[in-house]
């Protein structure tokens, strides 16, 4: 065995360790460890993600003494490779972008705390990439949830304790869901391992025997992590916990930890249940029809808030929308759509709410849209980044998001019920996107009269004032406008990875 | 459905009952405290379904004792597992619940999560 | 090496306007101490070689600068504040003490203060003509490559693959070097002009920037070789010159910018919607003259894909004006600067023409499409755009918005000739591209004359204006002669040719209603362009006094005009080459 393999076992010790060592450690400290430990798994990652390619298959790595039917497993493939570098870079810029605010907004002797929640956080991220067991990524889940409710929490006002706690109470219905849907799923297979769990579901399948709680469990399971993925009708609590905690939280909450679930949930549909049977069962229609809604409403709501913060995380629930319309679809390009659109929403949402911050902190602090006028001026760096995230959301060319609604498109033609449907509510949604994120743009390049801008306390922010936003900023830019011109290796690894995930 | 079937496993039904009971709890109640008793009965209802899968009946605890006696003479031990697993899950999600209340209720002073959310509006942040 | 031609005059102007992003970078990171940029240099290299305008004009030209300053602390100021931040405060202050003048005694403070000012006006003008001259290099350069890699026969390039079987490529055919030529000269022209007409919008560094993202995007739009390339470059094309409509920043200038962005997007969602159809039906979503359907493929979904078809025509018909996504058009001509509004209705709506050119006879072929309800509906529409506009540009009081409508009506004509499916009114259709973007951004430009020398903007304030500037209103009449069809003038051969094609094709009622509607449009342009030159030339007795001044407009302003106006002249009188060069793409494509 080849060392290689090892890494993704070390990466997910390594940031589970890294959590209880920033605890005794000061909070400067523990930002370095923490640094270093995203970019250490990120290399590493990447180790794991050319090896795997240059082997063209993925491999099995068994933890403990106990071999495949008993023991737990560890199982890496390319699309869990990319996730893990991708999620790793994104995490990085969200943590050095948001790196002012945390020391202003979270207490003094706090700060160490955050990093372990962070690191918790990456962990678990981790293991729901790499676990081949079903009842561990369980595990992970409701570790993700908490430390996902410690980062919510950590700036202490009011809004964002009862946000944490309204997000506890929506993760904690849709992971019992997921646990009942588990626990279905041993009922009929015996199994934990996902690849065994596989073997004994095509028999099932096949023989007819046991479809209804089959079916029951699948539907349970989406369900579950649908509602912890803040799908649309479950988003009630999303707002608030994006729009008030602090930066790098809400860059992280809003850019990965709903991607984790989403990504157990490609597992799930092609590693534990395979793909075949999730297609013709009917829980992939409720989905899709949510999708749409989400897709629409989320876009409303955005119209109607005034809060820029909260309405780039309302843009969230469109944009989860569209994800599990790429799941309803049905078809393997759906889904390839669909991951897409993981990756490009990522990059993007992450750098609308870091360049949000940059526009906001040249406007007096307030994240009132009225306030923003001639933002863009007093920030520039910040202003281009806004405009390029805008563009990418309504999916102007050149960015991520148009190439991904290209692949929705394309994905949307094959299939012929669903191809109508799909089309119109990426028309309306992308219209409806137009309609707030431009007017947001416009808004930060309307001139400002003079006079207010005293009054108001509003400053100009150069590059030198804040040297990290700007680093992340520029560097979101770029994985944007790499992600919407060079989406052709992207989209073969993805492919690659899905049959690797069969 | 078939009745006789409902009555055979009716430890299964009585388990989704409380599920439900204890889901619906967790999403219908206004106070928070018997949401987080809600919580409990679900997961109590996940660890009664799990221990009953694993259940043989007839069959001891796979504790071994008296020397390894065969195969046949214990119960199923990886649902006993998956609940202890699950216990821990629970118990600090309980706990984490349980400080959240305790910080809303000291800034707020009541425990109704609408009302909180009527005074958050209120205080305009 | 002939590759790289292609792509040149697409990367120059990025470079170009990169060059006055950094400069204004360079000035923000630098604060205070910097007080110098690249264009004020450059200003003042050119102006010490003597190159520059006379000092007699420069010096008038700075006392009616420092009159304008300090007469007013103008909101406009504060934000060209953008370019010149460094200066701004002082100049206001600065302003604000010689405007107190008046009321104190001079002493030494203010007349320090007035070398200040003056200075400073000289270090601005410097960098208003750092910016031109860049600009001007850049465009003209840009512009020669351009022409010469339109007119050196067909070559083709890929640039990257953006997804799996969708290259970026380019590829210069012959109606491709037909709208490159027009875009050239269009702009060059437009550009001279704006030179001058700029000064009174201010904020140029902006301006020329995003004019010349918009010209190379044009050219990559004109030479792309496949449909995906095209829409790409298309949606470019909105967003890059949308800035050019919100140019002045106030609140009506936005939401003509928005409602340009919204109608420009739904149409180009509906082409988009098009193309995902049309990419599972053809061998290939390269442009192929004559069309690229695979009627094997096509089979039992006609009718999904005559819809599509119809949907691209609805969208891309939205940049071209076409009912029902026509109402951006006068709501976004009479906010944006003269020189944007004149290519935005001379050129940018083209785009729309031309994308509608390469889904119909370059992706789905003509014959797709002859005898279909999409003709008919099609044709429907054209027809109703024509009267509809020339009905509305009628009963418009403000020039601009005239002209606009007038837009929306004779870009129906191109788009009648081309529903029509004949080889006559493609060629008709195709002069009347040329002819009309010649005509039309002069009559623009005659606009912004009467707005930037008189402040008119309305048809009725203008009665009189031909005697304050004869030569302008003269170009005027000529052009307009041209838009009505008046024989000596490009406007006569063109409608010809499209009235001849209607006849001739025999697509039932549509054969004798067209040709009529044509004319009775042509009598409503008559209608509301002649008017100007008849009031203008001959006010009446009220206004026929004895206060006439002479108000001619700059050359640089002056000569693109009668440049224009002599294009349309020649191309009336000898059409002959360029109606020939119309017939044989007409040929290949049917």
């Amino acid at each position: 065995m080849e060392f290689v393999q090892n890494f993704p076992f070390i990466s997910i010790v390594l940031s589970l360790f890294s959590g209880p060592l920033c605890s005794i450690l000061s909070g400067k400290k523990a930002k370095w460890v923490n640094i270093a430990v995203i970019t250490i798994i990120g290399l590493m990652s990447a180790a794991v993600l050319i090896f795997v390619i240059s082997t063209g298959e993925s491999y099995v790595y068994t933890m403990g003494h106990f071999p495949a039917p008993w023991g737990n497993e560890i199982r890496a493939g390319a699309l869990e490779g990319f996730m893990a570098v991708f999620f790793c870079v994104v995490m990085l810029l969200c943590m050095i972008g948001g790196e002012r605010e945390r020391e202003i907004e979270i207490e003094e002797g706090k700060q160490n705390l955050y990093y372990v929640m962070v690191n918790l956080l990456l962990c678990s991220l981790l293991a729901l990439i790499y676990t081949n067991d079903i009842f561990t990524a369980y595990v992970f889940v409701e570790i993700n949830t908490i430390s996902a409710c410690g980062l919510i929490m950590i700036r202490q006002n009011g809004r964002t304790i009862e946000a944490a706690t309204r997000y506890m109470i929506m993760s904690l219905l849709g992971s019992g869901l997921l646990l009942l849907g588990i626990c279905f799923l041993y009922d009929i297979t015996g199994q934990l391992l996902m690849s065994n769990i596989k073997e004994q579901v095509q028999i099932l399948h096949m023989t007819k025997e046991y479809h209804i709680p089959l079916m029951v469990s699948l539907a349970l399971m989406s369900v579950g992590l649908a509602i912890k993925s803040a799908l649309f009708p479950f988003h009630a609590w999303l707002p608030d916990a994006y729009g008030y905690s602090t930066l790098s939280s809400a860059a992280i909450l809003s850019s990965l930890v709903s991607k984790g679930y989403i990504f157990l949930l490609v597992k799930i549909f092609y590693r534990v249940i395979g793909f075949s049977t999730v297609r013709d069962s009917k829980v992939i229609n409720v989905l899709f029809v949510f999708g749409i809604i989400g897709m629409i409403m989320g876009s409303v709501s955005a119209i109607k808030e005034n809060n820029i913060r909260r309405m780039i995380a309302y843009s969230s629930v469109a944009q989860i929308g569209y994800i599990y319309m790429g799941f309803g679809l049905g078809t393997t390009a759906g889904v390839i759509a669909s991951i897409y659109h993981i990756v490009s929403h990522t990059a993007t949402k992450s750098l609308l709410f870091v360049a949000a911050s940059g526009v906001t902190d040249a406007s007096g602090e307030s994240t009132n849209f009225f306030d923003l006028t001639g933002a863009g001026y007093r920030n520039k760096l910040a202003g281009v980044a806004f405009t390029v995230g805008s563009l990418s959301m309504v999916g102007f060319p050149m960015f991520s998001g148009f190439t991904s609604k290209l692949l929705f498109g394309q994905a949307a033609v094959e299939s012929l019920h669903k191809m109508l449907p799909t089309l119109i509510a990426l028309a309306i949604s992308t219209i409806l996107n137009a309609v707030y994120f431009m007017k947001t743009v416009i808004r930060i390049y309307t001139p400002e009269k003079k006079g207010v801008t005293e009054k108001k306390n509003f400053r100009v922010i150069t590059m030198k004032d804040q040297p990290s936003k700007s680093v992340a900023l520029i560097c979101f830019i770029i994985l944007n406008v790499i992600l919407g011109m060079g989406s052709k290796p992207i989209v073969s690894l993805f492919e690659t990875g899905l049959r690797m995930f069969a | 459905m078939n009745l006789a079937n409902l009555l055979n496993n009716y430890e299964e039904a009585v388990a989704m009952i409380l599920f439900g009971i204890g889901f619906s709890n967790l999403l219908l109640q206004k106070n928070l405290i018997k949401k987080i008793i809600g919580l409990n009965i679900m997961d109590t209802a996940m660890y009664l379904f799990l221990a009953l899968k694993g259940y043989v009946e007839g069959r001891k605890a796979p504790i071994v004792t008296d020397g390894i006696q065969s195969v046949e003479a214990y119960i199923n031990p990886i649902p006993s597992g998956l609940v202890l697993t699950g216990i821990v899950v629970s118990v600090s999600v309980t706990a984490l619940m349980l400080s959240l209340t305790i910080r809303l209720y000291r800034r707020y002073h009541t425990l109704d999560l609408d009302k909180i959310t009527t005074q958050l509006k209120k205080e305009g942040l | 090496m002939l590759y790289g031609l292609i792509l040149l005059p697409v990367f120059l102007p990025e470079i170009a306007v990169i060059i006055l992003l950094v400069s204004s970078f360079c000035e923000h990171l630098g604060g205070e101490k910097k007080k110098t940029n690249l264009f004020i240099k450059i200003g003042a290299a050119v102006k010490r070689s003597g190159l520059a305008d006379s000092d007699k004009i420069r010096e008038k030209n700075k006392k009616k600068e420092l009159k304008r300053r300090t007469q007013k602390e103008g909101p406009k100021e504060n934000y060209a504040g953008k370019d010149q931040p460094v200066m701004l405060p002082s100049v206001q202050r600065v302003g604000r003490q010689v405007s107190e003048k008046s009321r104190a005694i001079a002493g030494k403070v203010q007349v320090k203060a007035k070398n200040q000012l003056q200075s400073q006006i000289l270090r601005t003008e410097e960098e208003r003509l750092g910016i031109h001259i860049f600009t001007g290099i850049v465009l003209i350069v840009s512009a020669l490559l351009a022409l010469i890699a339109a007119w050196t026969g067909d070559k083709s390039v890929t640039l990257f693959y953006l997804m799996k079987d969708i290259p970026v490529y380019f590829h210069i055919d012959a109606i491709g070097s037909l709208f490159v030529t027009i875009v050239t000269i269009v702009w060059v022209l437009a550009g001279i002009y704006a030179f001058v007409y700029m000064e009174h919008e201010g904020e140029e560094k902006r301006f020329f920037g995003f004019y010349l993202v918009v010209y190379a995007v044009l050219v990559a739009l004109d030479f792309s070789g496949n449909l995906v390339t095209m829409y790409l470059f298309y949606e470019l094309m909105t967003l890059t010159s949308m800035p050019l409509v919100l140019h002045n920043g106030s609140r009506e200038a936005i939401m003509a910018a928005l409602k340009y962005l919204f109608y420009s997007m739904c149409g180009a969602y509906l082409g988009l919607f098009g193309i995902f159809f049309l990419s599972q039906y053809c061998d290939t979503l390269n442009f192929t003259a004559g069309g690229s359907l695979n009627l094997a493929l096509v089979g039992e979904h006609q009718t999904v894909l005559l819809i599509a078809v119809f949907a691209m025509l609805i969208g891309f018909g939205a940049k071209a004006g076409m009912f029902p996504l026509h109402a951006w058009l006068p709501a976004a001509h009479p906010v944006a600067p003269s020189p944007a509004s004149a290519v935005l209705s001379g050129i940018i709506v083209k785009s729309g023409v031309l994308a509608i050119i390469r889904v119909v006879y370059y992706m789905v072929g003509a014959d797709f499409l002859r005898g279909t309800w999409v003709q008919t509906a099609w044709m429907t529409l054209t027809l109703l755009t024509v009267f509809m506009g020339s009905m509305l540009a009628y009963r418009e009081k403000v020039l601009k918005k005239r002209l606009a409508y007038s837009t929306v009506s004779q870009i129906s004509y191109i788009l009648f000739g081309l529903s029509v499916l004949s080889p006559t009114a493609f060629t008709g259709a195709l002069l009347h591209t040329v002819c009309h973007a010649f005509i039309k951004t002069a009559l623009f430009l005659t606009a912004g004359i009467f707005m930037f020398q008189c402040n008119k903007t309305r048809v009725d304030e203008l009665s009189g204006i031909g005697k304050q500037m004869p030569k302008t209103l003269w170009c005027y009449t000529i052009v307009s002669l041209g838009l009505i069809g008046i024989p000596p003038m490009s406007g006569f051969i063109s409608k010809w040719y499209l009235a001849e094609g209607a006849l001739e094709a025999g697509a039932g009622v549509f054969g004798w209603l067209g040709p009529v509607i044509l004319l009775i449009s042509a009598f409503l342009t008559a209608g509301y362009l002649l008017p100007i030159t008849m009031k203008g030339f001959f006010p009446g007795k009220e206004a026929d006094g004895a206060g006439i001044i002479k108000k001619e407009p700059s050359c640089a302003m002056l000569i693109p005009l009668i440049i224009f106006a002599a294009l349309t002249i020649l191309l009336g009188i000898f059409p002959g080459p360029l109606a020939d060069y119309a017939s044989r793409i007409a040929a290949a494509v049917m």
